[in-house]
């Protein structure tokens, strides 16, 4: 498993929000972008994994694989879909698989009636319960009771991503500085999780290319080797009434992710978690076991999620400063610094990232689909 | 479940409130318990474990699933306050409280916390059900501080 596949080819599009563009041209362009990068040929795609449930957009954009699947397993699809894509190579069934994603969220947001039942959690919505904000923020007020974490812990969170993003050009927050008292002072959406603790929709496509480690190498970009993964699901944790202390299931995708890459958390040089709130990468730095429980909060306080910190973290800006696409924003990030092609955010020791992907709306009981893996420098 | 039973649970008289909140067709028997003013639950009588919403046992399946009447209290477990309302009932309501609460059988259940000040709802604080008319003709559980 270990170095066996490899990233060879990333396309980001433009990001932001109201930018003009529809889905299906986003997907298209971000493929684009993934095939200049890795120097392939469009006929190279022989397979197409697209995250999201839709139907398929092959003729838009010139491809012909072999197959072409819809997958959706909320914001773990990104890194789902990459672990598919290598079991699909593995399998004998693709040399080449794209795996794309593409959605004008913010005109969808600005446009179109959203379908409210589709933002809420089943029956709770008879008591006002819509969005995904409330339902993290039972995990941010449980967290606080347990741990005496702060909202100026969270407001830590958001300072940390937002100086990455500062530094980082085509983000939400390139060269727009936040402050904790900014912060303390946004509005409660729903407390404890203020404005600034929320990402915002915005619209962007990113398509990521894995092959084979050997073909990897005859290609333009550099590789980045896929060193181990592994999922967990937070519907254990809702059937033993857990499920508001952990924010996602994440022992067992640590478990097997770290096993198959043969490292230890100590081998880790920057995370990059999955981030639709402030409280999910502190939350998910605790269960990984870069801070005790409890401690994510002083940790960001204190810079630990910083470049010079124990774990540089979201060293884009994440989610919540940089773009939101759905996932694939950690895994963007972490393929452009284990390249060495961050510029001024560049991390000076970047040989290895951990990323995770959360989410899917269930139900009733929110829980979590959770995918990670270990990306490397080097197989 | 044949095709007959399912039919008829589509055009149940409460389905289309049910629907339009988001509720579930396999709950159609606690909302009836509801109006009559009983808090249900759905035990599996071959464990005793209680469930919410309507599920299969993890352990048994559905064999032997049935909604009983339950205490109806329980403790915060966790909540948040909602500083904007997305659902109409809720437009000049705001901000109120959406409380996760586990009820003393084991589930949890999410409802409103009334008769409670916004800053005295609190973890751990002991909750007993209401029964109040919802907008959609439903009648909904909400919980109040406990009696005792
Ligand atoms: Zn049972």
């Amino acid at each position: 498993m270990r170095g066996k596949c490899a990233i060879v080819g990333l396309g980001v599009t433009e990001q932001g929000i109201g930018i003009g563009l529809e889905g299906r041209e986003l997907r298209a362009r971000a493929v684009d972008l993934a095939l200049a990068d890795a120097g392939l040929p469009r006929d190279a795609i022989d397979g197409y994994i697209r995250a999201h449930v839709a139907p398929e957009d092959l003729r838009h954009m010139g491809l012909s694989p072999n197959f072409s699947v819809s997958m959706m397993t909320g914001g773990a699809t990104p890194v789902f879909a990459i672990v598919a894509a290598m079991a699909l190579i593995e399998a004998g069934q693709a040399e080449v698989v794209a795996c794309v994603y593409g959605e004008a969220q913010s005109a969808a947001a600005i446009t179109g009636k959203p379908d409210i039942v589709s933002y809420g959690y089943g029956y709770p919505m008879l008591y006002g319960l819509l969005g995904a904000a409330a339902t993290h923020a039972f995990h941010a007020q449980r967290h606080m009771h347990l741990y005496g974490t702060t909202s100026e812990h969270l407001g830590a969170v958001a300072v940390t991503q937002r100086d990455y993003a500062v530094a980082r050009p085509g983000t939400l927050g390139f060269g727009k500085p936040l402050t904790l008292a900014e912060h303390q002072a946004s509005p409660l959406i729903t407390d404890p999780l203020r404005r600034y603790d929320c990402t915002r929709n915005t619209d962007g496509g990113v398509a990521v290319l894995v092959t084979s480690a050997g073909r990897a190498r005859s290609l333009r970009a550099r590789p980045v080797f896929i060193l181990g993964a592994g999922t967990g699901h937070n519907i254990v944790n809702w059937h033993r009434g857990l499920v508001y202390e952990n924010h996602d299931n994440v022992a067992p995708a640590k478990a097997r992710a770290l096993g198959q890459a043969g490292m230890t958390l100590d081998d880790i040089d920057m995370a990059q978690l999955y981030d639709p709130f402030t409280i999910s990468p502190l939350m998910q730095l605790e269960a990984y076991g870069v801070v005790p429980e409890g401690h994510g909060g002083p940790f960001y306080a204190e810079g630990g999620a910083r470049p010079d910190g124990a774990m540089p973290t979201n060293t884009g800006g994440g989610q919540l400063s940089a773009y939101y696409s759905t996932g694939f924003t950690g895994v963007a990030e972490a393929v452009l610094q284990l390249r060495g092609q961050a510029g001024a955010g560049q991390l000076h020791k970047a040989e290895t990232s951990l990323v995770s992907g959360h989410g899917m709306n269930a139900g009733v009981q929110n829980t979590w689909a959770h995918a990670c893996m270990i990306l490397g420098r080097n197989p | 479940m044949s095709e007959q039973a399912q039919q008829k649970q589509q055009q149940h008289r409460l389905m289309a409130a049910i629907r339009q909140y988001g509720g579930d067709v396999a709950d159609i028997p606690f909302w009836e318990g509801c109006e009559q003013g009983v808090f249900l639950l759905h035990r599996c009588n071959a464990c005793g474990r209680h469930y919410w919403p309507a599920s299969r046992c993890v352990e048994h399946g559905d064999h032997d699933m049935q909604w009983v009447e339950a205490s109806g209290r329980g403790e915060v477990y966790t909540y948040t306050v909602m500083h904007r309302a997305y659902t109409p009932d809720k437009k000049d309501k705001v901000p109120f409280v959406i409380a996760v609460v586990q009820l003393r059988e084991g589930p949890f259940y999410h409802s409103n916390i009334v008769d409670s000040a916004h800053d005295e709802v609190a973890i751990g604080m002991a909750v007993q059900v209401v029964m109040t008319p919802h907008e959609s003709g439903l009648t909904i559980p909400q919980f109040r501080p406990a009696d005792d």
